[in-house]
């Protein structure tokens, strides 16, 4: 009774799913090496060009999530350990941009980065430049987008677990006679590696996935795998390409996932159960 | 003392973070009501004539938004039937392979959305004749399932179900079991996560870019396309005007399920 209660539950869902999202996905694959066997992915991975493409889109990730990890961990830890009502304001703040699209938080950038943008009227005004730099549409803009854009997943996974790190063992450290340092890197750090973790993992799968960012700041001569895919089909129409690319990230994704949870499973185990996971 | 060292170090670096994270959108209300095409700080003047652009035919703004505002909450109302069913069924029954069946229901998460965009446009170009809010409707339903499931499951979760058994020994039949005690326990869960889903519909870039035929063209999409042509405050007109809209959102968000939801 109770088990059948079960399956008519899921069933919605799982039909819907079934349909609309793995049949097609499956279909598409099948149909792609039945047309052009591993020939599309054979190319991907012996062409210069497209392999540029996969290393410039990991670059850019790595950067993005260090630059949001380096940033985002003393403002977490500010976060969780502060009693002031400035806690409630960073939050809207963190959570603001976090509602606004990503086009409108792009559109931002290309105003300020322009070439008659806001920072180089500025930097001219003041006479530290003299002719104006050409920051939008190259790798840095992207990564600065970026880092605007995913910086408060990272903060928000970080603060959920430096919250519930009890400050007394800070203490309890201090008055052993651990330094700041000492505490950080022996107690502090890896109680928090979960939160850690979990958010570096956010940040680079979003950005390894990202579309609108790298279209908007990099301009038409920058590539990463998800604008490809799109420039394969609406530009070059070479599906087969587009295919082999789009399968290829997704494969990536779900390798660092399944990293994930085989990691996390030992830190959890280490450190003495997965609460915060 | 020690710890005082620490405190300020985090407390710049926070501040700093701060201004980074609300420049760009300060800077966008600012432009937004410049007079000049081109936009300069101090701003020259003040007008309004960027935010009737907004409103004209023309940009095609507002039918853009209705087309967001349509798709989005149409799939919103479609997964949280599905996505609230669904965790109730990996939440209230132990089975065999639940993890499994939790893990098939929030899978879309994983697959880049401009990967499914692409399976899908190839789909309907072999079926052919898909009008194209059906083709973006698809689609946005999909990707925005797993976020329904995930928070009503977070809040399902902890719920101690033999509260259900008591009522029904006390004589609630099991549809007053279901709206009286299971509905409003999940209830936060469900509001949090439609909050979220909706937004990533409204917002949708990649799959709605490939998916979106001349007819039926969403807002973001729009805002794309105009800022190809023409690179003026009209944009910051209609970017003031989506984060007025978050802004309102995030107070009723604050009311309704308080803002450390977010915090995980």
């Amino acid at each position: 009774m109770r088990k059948k209660q079960a399956f008519l539950l899921a069933l919605p869902a799982v039909l819907a799913l079934t349909v609309f999202f793995l049949i097609p996905m499956l279909y598409i694959l099948i149909k792609t090496l039945v047309a052009n066997g591993l020939s599309d992915f054979i190319r991907f991975f012996t062409d210069p060009f497209y392999l540029d493409i996969l290393w410039t889109t990991v670059r850019v990730s790595l950067v993005s999530t260090l630059v949001s990890l380096l940033l985002g961990y003393p403002t977490a830890y500010y976060m969780a350990r502060t009693q002031s009502r400035m806690k409630k304001v960073m939050m809207v703040i963190i959570l603001f941009p976090f509602l606004v699209s990503a086009v409108v938080r792009s559109y931002g950038w290309m105003v300020i980065l322009g070439k008659n943008g806001l920072l180089n009227q500025l930097l001219l005004g003041l006479g530290l430049i003299q002719k104006p730099l050409s920051i939008l549409n190259t790798e840095t803009a992207v990564i600065i987008g970026m880092i605007h854009l995913l910086i408060p997943y990272m903060i928000l996974s970080l603060v959920g677990v430096l919250q519930s790190i009890d400050p007394n063992v800070e203490y309890a450290a201090y008055s052993l006679g651990a330094g700041p340092a000492e505490t950080f890197c022996k107690v502090i750090f890896p109680l928090s590696l979960p939160g850690i973790i979990s958010g570096c993992v956010m940040v680079f799968t979003m950005s390894m996935t990202s579309y609108v960012t790298p279209k908007l700041l990099g301009g038409s001569k920058f590539r990463m795998m998800a604008t490809m895919v799109v420039q394969e089909i609406n530009v070059s129409f070479d599906w087969g390409a587009a295919s082999a690319i789009s399968y290829i990230l997704l494969a990536v994704i779900l390798l660092i996932q399944v990293l994930v949870v085989l990691s996390t499973a030992g830190t959890m185990k280490r450190l003495g159960g997965g609460k915060n996971a | 003392m020690r710890e005082k060292r620490v405190n300020i170090f985090s407390t710049i670096v926070a501040v700093l973070v701060m201004l980074f994270l609300i420049a760009p959108l300060v800077v966008i209300v600012i432009a937004s009501f410049t007079p000049t095409a081109v936009v300069v700080f101090p701003p020259k003047g003040f007008s309004l004539k960027w935010y009737e652009n907004i409103f004209s035919s023309s940009t095609h703004f507002m039918e853009g938004l209705a087309n967001s505002l349509k798709i989005g909450l149409l799939a919103t109302l479609l997964d949280i039937l599905l996505g609230v069913t669904a965790a109730l069924s990996v939440c209230r029954h132990d089975f065999k392979g639940k993890n499994a069946l939790l893990n098939y229901f929030t899978s879309p998460m994983y697959v880049p959305s401009v990967a499914f965009a692409f399976v899908l446009l190839q789909v309907y170009s072999q079926i052919g004749g898909v009008p194209g809010a059906l083709r973006i409707f698809i689609g946005h339903f999909i990707i925005i399932l797993p976020y329904i499931v995930r928070n009503t499951v977070s809040v399902l979760h902890v719920f101690n179900w033999t509260l259900e058994d008591a009522a029904t020994s006390l004589g609630a039949n099991p549809v007053q079991v279901f709206f009286k005690i299971t509905i409003p326990v999940a209830r936060p869960g469900i509001v949090a996560g439609a909050l979220l889903a909706f937004l990533y519909s409204f917002d949708e870039v990649a799959l709605s870019s490939l998916l979106s035929t001349p007819k039926f063209i969403t807002l973001p999409i729009r805002i794309m396309n105009y800022m190809e042509l023409t690179f003026d405050p009209t944009l910051a007109a209609i970017s003031t005007f989506l984060i007025a809209g978050s802004l309102v959102l995030i107070v009723l968000m604050d009311k309704f399920v308080g803002l450390d939801m977010f915090v995980k």
